[in-house]
């Protein structure tokens, strides 16, 4: 199962509460939420809690746009979504990651959260995972094949430096250096066949 | 890697108690052959017992705590054919040691976990034990005899014979990528290679890579801070005697 949103609400209307938490739990996505009145709250709770998110009404800001941007800056991985239902200056908006409005459908609500929440998570996932890129898998299978620096750039139409760099982050990336390591790794993942290699 | 350590070490500290909160210095004991057990025997009484010199022991034994110490009264050339007793030591542990106790393991867990990916692993590192062999000969058989031949001729205080061209700048270069390759093999075990009933064989291999990359890191520390350094000076010495 995957790991349960975490988010703040800060609305004053009950109403608007109990419909907004009632979309969330017939979503049939691992939303957990709680509630906040105050700025002086909502940090109590981010300090607290692993939140993703905080859903406030705009008007919260209003008076203390200083508080809301100082708070948003200290913490820079939260993300805040305004929940609006009547006019706001423009400028005053643009402070939020993103909007939902009263008149949004259900699913358009859930989906804008997961877009703003995700997003976070693809840029983590470019940064933890370490994916290898096409041309460093390239250079990679020619290294297990036991050719030299020198004799991949010539095969692969690119200078010395540039084979020495995508061997840089190729290492930094598996956290092997050797080619006889590197070979092994190559061979795991199946991008070379083993059978090059029982002479 | 053994972690719950940072404690600067001092003369009048228990040895004993070094040891209790971390093992791993029972190998600098062993590199410098003092015996266990301790008694209640402090750094400085066991230091004179063996003739060491404690503040050699004291930078050694901080090394290996993670703490960078400075000795009271500099290392001198007096203290080298110590440095280099212990490092030959630290030699038969590797080579008569670890590494033979970790190709063992190697090849159970390649005899339990028949992937064709894992028999590549016995021959990744036979050939690395080959070379941590090779340079631990060369440091045998060359680098330390001249350096032991270096304290001579300043002892005789003789003068610098230029046929011999060798400096100890070459051996700085020589002296590279063994943590490498075992830095190497610990990303496979740990990232990579696929599993089939190893996992307690994976684990104790893991451990003895452990083992040894902590020994093997202070090794270098030794080499790089405190040898090397000593002989460069011993080398300028001379020059200037010619």
């Amino acid at each position: 199962m995957r790991k349960p949103v975490c988010m703040v609400l800060m609305e004053p209307s009950p109403l608007i509460t109990a419909g907004l938490l009632a979309i969330f739990k017939t979503s049939g996505q691992n939303f957990f939420f709680v509630q906040a009145s105050s700025f002086d709250e909502v940090e109590i709770q981010l300090l607290k809690n692993k939140v993703e998110l905080v859903i406030l009404n705009p008007s919260y800001t209003q008076n203390f746009t200083k508080t809301f941007v100082a708070l948003k800056n200290q913490y820079r991985n939260i993300k805040w979504v305004g929940l609006q239902y009547c006019f706001y200056d423009p400028k005053m908006l643009a402070n939020f990651d993103a909007i939902i409005t009263i008149s949004d459908s259900p699913e358009t609500m859930v989906s804008t959260i997961l877009r703003v929440v995700r997003e976070e998570n693809l840029q983590d996932a470019g940064s933890t995972q370490d994916v290898l890129t096409d041309r460093e898998t390239d250079v990679l299978k020619l290294l297990a094949k036991g050719l030299t620096n020198k004799e991949i750039a010539d095969k692969l139409h690119i200078s010395t430096n540039t084979v020495i760099t995508h061997r840089k982050n190729l290492s930094q990336k598996t956290g092997i250096k050797s080619v006889s390591g590197l070979t092994i790794f190559a061979i795991v993942q199946k991008l070379v066949s083993i059978d090059d290699f029982n002479e | 890697m053994y972690q719950s350590t940072n404690i600067h070490l001092t003369s009048d500290i228990k040895l004993s108690d070094v040891i209790i909160n971390n093992p791993y210095l029972l190998l600098l004991l062993e590199h410098f052959g003092i015996e266990v057990p301790l008694q209640d025997r402090t750094l400085k009484q066991v230091c004179l017992q063996y003739g060491i010199n404690i503040e050699l022991f004291l930078t050694f034994a901080n090394l290996y705590n993670g703490v960078n110490y400075t000795p009271l009264s500099p290392l001198t050339i007096q203290d080298t054919p110590t440095i280099i007793n212990y490092l030959k030591n630290s030699h038969r542990y590797y080579a008569d040691e670890i590494y033979p106790n970790i190709l063992g393991v190697i090849h159970q867990m390649a005899k339990v976990n028949d992937f064709k990916e894992m028999a590549l692993v016995p021959r990744f590192f036979v050939d690395y034990f080959n070379d941590v062999t090779e340079h631990l000969e060369y440091e045998n058989k060359t680098v330390y005899p001249y350096i032991l031949h270096l304290i001579e001729r300043i002892e005789n205080k003789e003068k610098d014979d230029p046929s011999i061209a060798y400096s100890v700048v070459e051996y700085q270069e020589h002296h590279n990528d063994i943590e490498e390759k075992l830095n190497d093999l610990k990303s496979l075990l740990i990232k990579y290679l696929p599993p089939k009933n190893d996992q307690t064989i994976r684990r104790k291999l893991l451990f003895l890579l452990s083992e040894l990359e902590y020994d093997l890191n202070i090794h270098s520390k030794i080499e790089e801070l405190i040898l090397i350094p000593l002989v460069v000076a011993m080398e300028l010495h001379l020059k200037k005697l010619r």
